[in-house]
């Protein structure tokens, strides 16, 4: 339950992790807003942002896991983690039912992120408080 | 609620404009109000008679005039800069809504982002 006060909060991440510092800032921006009793409708993952839900990145055992971080957080408060689909597609992220669909060799989105369209982009427009977005190098 | 769309990077050098511009027609397809503003080198996005089958790319400007089509209310760009990178009404293409207030255009939109 929310306080009267609280609000409801959709992250969009467009930068890459260990190409941009922008899936660690996106972190460490949802844990405050959970903390201090804020709600977040979704993560919306986006361009080169996609690479945050690949399930096959192996950093060095001395490096922050930024996919594994993400996943624990979005699985612990239920919070959707949303891929867009054009994006992931052209950047080989994809699902088992696009790995089918394209007759691709494997599959490798991390659970719990799903694939949509910008659709849902578009209902958070419509439905959160507040839109954040976290870029990564212009 | 019309949401502003910043574009203030050059065409063709990354991936980043064209994805806002297909935010700008989801948006668009959904019936949600938008529209795009061009500043910087952004502007160069504006620029009529663009060729970039050498390079093999899709040409933006070609995506962009069919923006009102598909419901994009207005396409603005940042006069200063247009002045910058020398684009006037010749070498503008048409259906651009030059402003001299960036600011301002920002300012009238509760929700503004920028092109990754």
């Amino acid at each position: 339950m929310t306080s009267p006060s609280s609000l409801t909060y959709t992250l969009v991440i467009t930068g890459a992790p260990w190409a941009s510092q922008a899936p660690q800032s996106a972190l460490l921006f949802a844990r405050a807003l959970l903390e201090s009793g804020h709600r977040l409708d979704r993560v919306f993952l986006y361009g080169d942002g996609v690479h945050l839900a690949s399930a096959l990145s192996a950093p060095p055992s001395d490096e922050t896991n930024w996919p594994a971080e993400w996943a624990a957080l979005l699985a612990e408060h239920q919070i959707p983690g949303v891929v867009c689909v054009a994006s992931a597609l052209r950047r080989g992220l994809v699902n088992d039912t696009e790995q089918k669909r394209y007759e691709l060799p494997a599959s490798n989105l991390r659970a719990p992120f799903d694939i949509a369209g910008l659709g849902d982009w578009v209902e958070s427009q419509r439905q959160s408080d507040r839109m954040v977005y976290f870029h990564g190098e212009c | 609620m019309t949401t502003l769309i910043v574009v203030d990077q050059a065409p063709y050098s990354n991936w980043n404009g064209r994805e806002a511009l297909d935010m700008a027609l989801s948006l668009a397809a959904f019936d949600q109000p938008v529209a795009l503003l061009f500043t910087g080198p952004g502007v160069n996005w504006l620029r009529s008679g663009q060729n970039p089958g050498r390079i093999e790319q899709k040409s933006v400007e070609k995506q962009l005039a069919a923006a009102g089509i598909f419901g994009v209310e207005a396409l603005y760009a940042d006069q200063t800069a247009c002045d910058r990178y020398q684009l006037n009404a010749e070498t503008l293409m048409p259906g651009i809504t030059p402003c001299k207030n960036p600011a301002s255009v920002v300012r009238s939109h509760q929700r503004v982002l920028f092109a990754g």
